[in-house]
């Protein structure tokens, strides 16, 4: 499967969930899979996808929170593996789209390339319900009950941008998620 | 028994000041990347202000992502962190809080200021401000344990009124009265 495939895999599952996808194609791709405002795009802070969805699960433990990451923005903040297998959140999971390259910079190879493996980090950090998966079917029943999911991805070139006004990205999301931060109404003098 | 009444009464009135401004300013979701001075704080919370809730970082770029979806979910969140901590905050600074627009009130234990012994908490010492004035972070300073409170609960509701991070500086002067 390719990264956009397993994407679009991921946004039939979530229904209403948010979704924080990580910069560059990550984020490219979940606009192409499909733009909802439940999505929250990062156009930068290259490693913090997973930080963020943890902010927000623990915010919302009533909402189910999905990540998507990529292997070399995870390997730019793995402290956050260590973070979440302390906290726990049952309500956070957490996709790394692993194609082993830096694709949105030329596609350097990433350390998974030669080895490194991120489901065995994540369970080595707590993790315990963490899964590598090959194929559209293998990614469905895992996101029905685990926690951090590597998924193994060919590289595909991402065909669309998500809107690059991030401010409307943040209020937009937190719309639907139901904490809206624009207010509806003034204020009685 | 004993032990936790003479904790209490050594907690320092700058550490109680910070907390209380802190939970003034309605924020009750603290992240933290550990700091001896801070060390005050977090007991002050945890006896004090049980409503709050605290959240260990490995490091304070993860603080402010976590931080940042806190937001997301609808909290006001502190990050507590040392100076020399911010170096490696400000691509989530920047390309995170500002432009999105999230607020976030931090709390940062001045190291490399006036009674610093340690060379190599210097440099980044003298640049901490120059920092924020050159990112456009607003900063304000505690300027003794009177003023605690109130210099961080203003800059808690200055952060979250006008979704602005915004940065609270505590001397060494004010959290080790060197």
């Amino acid at each position: 499967m390719n990264r956009v495939e397993a994407t679009r895999v991921i946004v039939q599952l979530a229904g209403d969930a948010p979704i924080v996808a990580s910069l560059g194609h990550p984020a490219y791709d979940l606009f192409a899979a499909g733009d909802r405002p439940q999505n929250f795009y990062t156009w930068g802070s290259m490693g913090l996808a997973s930080s963020i969805g943890l902010g927000l699960a623990l915010a919302r433990p009533d909402v189910r929170v999905i990540v998507l990451d990529g292997d070399g923005s995870l390997l730019m903040n793995l402290g956050s593996l260590a973070t979440i297998g302390l906290l726990h959140p049952a309500n956070l999971v957490v996709v790394v789209m692993d194609n082993q390259e830096y694709a949105t910079t030329g596609g350097q190879p990433t350390p998974t390339a030669h080895g490194a493996d991120l489901e065995a980090a994540a369970r080595a950090m707590g993790i315990s319900a963490s899964a590598t998966v090959r194929t559209e079917d293998e990614l469905r029943r895992a996101m029905e009950s685990t926690r951090l999911i590597v998924a193994k991805v060919k590289e595909s070139a991402p065909t669309a941008k998500p809107p690059l006004d991030c401010v409307f990205i943040k209020q937009r999301f937190m719309a639907a998620i139901g904490n809206p931060e624009m207010a509806t109404q003034g204020e009685s003098l | 028994m004993t032990t936790t009444t003479i904790t209490t009464m050594t907690t320092p009135a700058w550490a109680v000041g910070v907390s209380t401004g802190v939970h003034s300013a309605g924020s009750r979701d603290v992240v933290y990347v550990p700091d001896n001075p801070l060390s005050h704080v977090l007991r002050v919370f945890e006896q004090q202000f049980r409503d709050v809730r605290l959240y260990l970082a490995t490091r304070e770029e993860e603080a402010f992502g976590i931080a940042a979806g806190l937001y997301l979910g609808g909290r006001r969140p502190t990050v507590m962190l040392q100076s020399s901590g911010l170096g490696n905050s400000l691509n989530a600074v920047t390309s995170l809080l500002m432009p999105y627009q999230i607020p976030v009130l931090m709390v940062v234990s001045m190291r490399g200021d006036s009674g610093d012994w340690n060379a190599a908490q210097m440099p980044m010492g003298r640049a901490v401000r120059g920092i924020f004035e050159s990112l456009g972070v607003p900063h304000t300073t505690v300027e003794s344990a009177t003023q605690a409170c109130e210099t961080v609960r203003c800059a808690g509701k200055t952060a979250f009124g006008t979704r602005t991070s915004l940065a609270c500086l505590l001397p060494r002067k004010v959290t080790t009265g060197s």
